[in-house]
């Protein structure tokens, strides 16, 4: 039944979004109705997902897809989630989410009646086009042609909190730029002021700050689920995720930028579109399966194509659009040798740099296995290799970016930086010569206290300190800048000053990790609900009285025959330590240790980040 | 000089379409690589009868005759999709040898499997700690590869095999 309601209001949804892209041309109407048949497309949407979440929670397994993806074992929480743990349901999310970013679009104020109508259609048309693909090539409203009281259970490495989350968070900064595209291609059509300017920035950094917590979840879920001890692989669909994240960061910091500028009109325009384009083509390699990675799904080729069409039409429609309506020509950009337009623009061309590097190395392998039929694979050596060196200097910059001038060369208060540069430099070269040196960890370490130093004397000598509101959106962007200081940090010392120890152990047996003394307690298996587990208990630091008790071991899922790996990690404000319980051979059990400095620094700059984006979304 | 400048994001939309559906139409699937085993000798195993465990198979058993050999498990519902076509295959092909590896399974669950579902093997052997399908390169349940007479492999398929893969690929190489 449930399927039945959630399968006609998702079609009735697409249909009137269908309608409302037609009226474009044919059937016109007026705003108020128009408005009124967007929300109640959205609202048909919301229920169409709604029920097929019910289907999930009652574990509805007349339903083809909760058949395959669900048991009625599972607790709650990864029923909900199972919704969109699958293709089909992640799609029919996707759309639901750029129904409400249309829903709420609906109800912004303070812009021109046409123009908001216009980018509804635009959402419209997309909505159609998405819609489409999910009835002809991936519903998830099947009926389950043989009668059955049992489901075949989620992926087990889904079924984690933190990865129950992850998807929704992700897609709403992916489908988020939708309405930055549609706002874009509006923008060009009508051709008008420079109002929509300000609307697409609001909507930008929403996306922006939304896409940042979804990859740093799905990032933070691999530091403790794959049990590999990182938390970047350059896997393929990380890949994909970052190419809109740094094309939308781009975009924000030109839609900055015009504030003091009218000439950057025509690039934020093509970075609008880029950055939807980016996100369509992400869907497109990760649905299509054309790419393996820990998110594959089972390919198929048709829903490939389909989806290959729909990133044809709407990347080729946007920059088509681009090409034939360009923005009138404005006032040249005042380019200094170091002011903020010139600091600005090159970063912007540091960061497309970077986009363009990892789209190449994303989509490499396909065009090789085209041409010379061989499979290779480009992993971390080349994107270390050419992506880091790429953002150095643009993060260099970024140091002083927020106090340079607009209209001048000067630096006010230069001294002060020259000297808080060179002390730093000191300071990091004699850390540096103390323990191991190495090159990397050098110009990391460097950057990132730079950047983070440099914030701190912008934002003492610049303003007068106050605490208030005010005060933190006009300090904001020296904020953000913070934050991705200590993420540098962070990032440099987990990668380069990582450290890793190896051990066969007994139960019983005592060893040495840190200077401390570490105990392996005891095994453990214990059966859950819907999986066993197995654990090695590890007491830390035994010869202090407040030891500290790390599990880590492997979760069999019996229903769907599937071995996780559970790390145990010990945070502490300056490392984590991180425990992976390996095979057992001989009797003794092969336990990995590995030390990784400062980890927390990068989940705290990305928080300081999205704190920094949201205050951002409030500021005009 | 600014219009090419505009039309290059084309371009590059354009390749990167182009290459994208070139490669989905060739049919390629990343997550099943090609079996670099293809056309090399079977490799060598030694595997006991699911029924008698005193009765072993080799790799010089199979010599001289054409073989199908088949990973399968009770626990692989896939396995469970492709088991009635391997009837077919005996009844077609009676000279084909067909080999069962039971892998990973509990012996009481695969006996039970094949006596619900029927045994379409010539001989199932056990592959309970996997070092077989290890050898074998098996990715993932089922696998099915042929082998000639000549001990060579000469077909590989992943995944459950379907009645337009019997007949298409399948039949063409007996």
């Amino acid at each position: 039944m449930s399927s039945l309601v959630g399968f006609f209001s998702l079609v009735f949804a697409i249909g009137i979004n269908f309608y409302l892209f037609l009226s474009r041309y044919i059937f016109k109407f007026q705003k108020q109705k128009f408005n009124l048949f967007i929300r109640f497309s959205s609202l048909l949407t919301l229920l169409s997902f709604f029920s097929l979440m019910y289907a999930y929670v009652v574990s509805d397994f007349s339903n083809y897809n909760v058949f395959q993806n669900s048991h009625s074992n599972k607790p709650l929480i990864y029923k909900i989630s199972g919704t969109w743990g699958n293709h089909e349901g992640s799609m029919l999310l996707w759309l639901c989410i750029l129904s409400i970013f249309s829903l709420f679009f609906s109800f912004t104020r303070n812009i021109e009646d046409n123009f908001q109508k216009l980018t509804l259609i635009i959402q419209a048309f997309l909505h159609t086009l998405f819609g489409l693909f999910i009835v002809f090539t991936s519903n998830p409203f099947l009926v389950n042609s043989i009668l059955v009281n049992e489901g075949l259970g989620l992926n087990p490495i889904l079924q984690d909190p933190g990865l129950a989350v992850h998807p929704p968070i992700l897609y709403a900064g992916y489908v988020g730029y939708s309405i930055v595209f549609s706002i874009a291609i509006a923008g060009l059509f009508q051709n008008t002021d420079d109002e929509w300017i300000y609307v697409a920035k609001k909507w930008s950094l929403i996306s922006w700050t939304f896409l940042t917590g979804g990859i740093a979840l799905g990032s933070y879920w691999a530091y403790y689920e794959l049990g590999w001890g990182g938390w970047w692989f350059w896997d393929p669909v990380e890949n994909i995720s970052l190419m809109p994240w740094i094309a939308g960061l781009a975009l924000v910091h030109s839609l900055m930028m015009v504030r003091g500028e009218q000439a950057i009109k025509k690039w934020i325009v093509f970075l609008s579109i880029l950055c939807f384009s980016l996100s369509v083509f992400g869907t497109f390699l990760v649905r299509s399966g054309i790419l393996t990675s820990v998110h594959s799904f089972a390919a198929d080729a048709s829903r490939g194509i389909f989806i290959l069409l729909i990133f044809f039409i709407v990347t080729g429609f946007g920059f088509l659009v681009f090409l034939l309506k360009e923005p009138k020509k404005s006032n040249a950009l005042n380019l200094l040798f170091i002011n903020k337009v010139s600091a600005l623009v090159i970063n912007n061309i540091l960061m497309i740099i970077a986009t363009l590097t990892i789209l190449l190395g994303t989509i490499y392998p396909i065009i090789i296995e085209v041409l010379y039929n061989k499979r290779i694979s480009v992993g971390g050596p080349y994107f270390n290799a050419t992506v880091i060196p790429i953002m150095v200097p643009g993060f260099l910059l970024m140091s002083i970016a927020p106090i340079l001038s607009w209209q001048t060369n000067k630096i006010r208060n230069s001294k002060k930086y020259v000297l808080g540069f060179i002390t730093l430099s000191i300071l990091v070269l004699i850390q540096s010569y103390f323990l191991d040196f190495n090159t990397w960890g050098f110009v990391g370490l460097l950057l990132g206290f730079w950047i983070v130093l440099a914030s701190i004397i912008a934002i003492f000598s610049s303003y007068k300190i106050k605490i208030n509101i005010k005060f933190f959106k006009i300090i904001n962007p020296h904020v953000a800048h913070i934050g991705v200081g200590i993420a540098i940090i962070g990032i440099t010392c987990s990668s380069v000053f990582q450290n890793e120890l190896d051990f066969n152990l007994n139960e019983g047996d005592k060893f040495n990790v840190n200077g401390k003394t570490v105990l392996f307690e005891k095994i453990e298996i214990i059966n859950e609900t819907n999986f066993q587990s197995l654990r090695g208990k590890f007491l830390f630091d035994i010869e202090k009285n407040q030891s500290k008790e790390i599990e880590a071991g492997k979760n069999y899922y019996p229903v769907s025959k599937m071995i996780t790996s559970e790390a145990g990690i010990l945070h502490q404000w300056n490392k984590d330590i991180y425990f992976i319980l390996g095979d057992q051979k001989n009797n003794e059990w092969f336990v990995k240790v590995l030390i990784n400095p400062f980890v927390s620094f990068i989940w705290l700059g990305v928080i300081i980040m999205m704190y920094s984006g949201l205050i951002a979304v409030s500021r005009r | 000089m600014n219009r090419i400048f505009i039309l290059t994001p084309l371009i590059v939309l354009l390749i990167i379409c182009i290459f994208s559906l070139v490669y989905l139409l060739s049919g390629k699937d990343p997550n099943k690589p090609p079996s670099a085993l293809l056309n090399k000798d079977v490799p060598i195993f030694e595997s006991s009868s699911l029924y008698n465990a005193k009765d072993i198979i080799k790799t010089k058993d199979i010599k001289n005759k054409k073989t199908l050999i088949n990973f399968f498990a009770s626990w692989c519902s896939p396995c469970k999709i492709e088991h009635p076509l391997f009837f077919e295959i005996r009844k077609k092909y009676p000279e084909l040898y067909l080999l069962g590896f039971n892998h990973k399974d509990p012996t009481s669950d695969a006996k039970k499997y094949l006596k619900d579902d029927g045994n379409p093997y010539d001989f199932v052997g056990v592959d309970s700690d996997g070092l077989i399908a290890l050898e074998f390169g098996v990715f993932g349940l089922p696998e099915t590869y042929l082998i000639n007479e000549d001990g060579k492999i000469i077909y590989k398929f992943m995944g459950p095999i379907t009645m337009d893969i019997l007949k298409n690929e399948i039949e063409p190489l007996l």
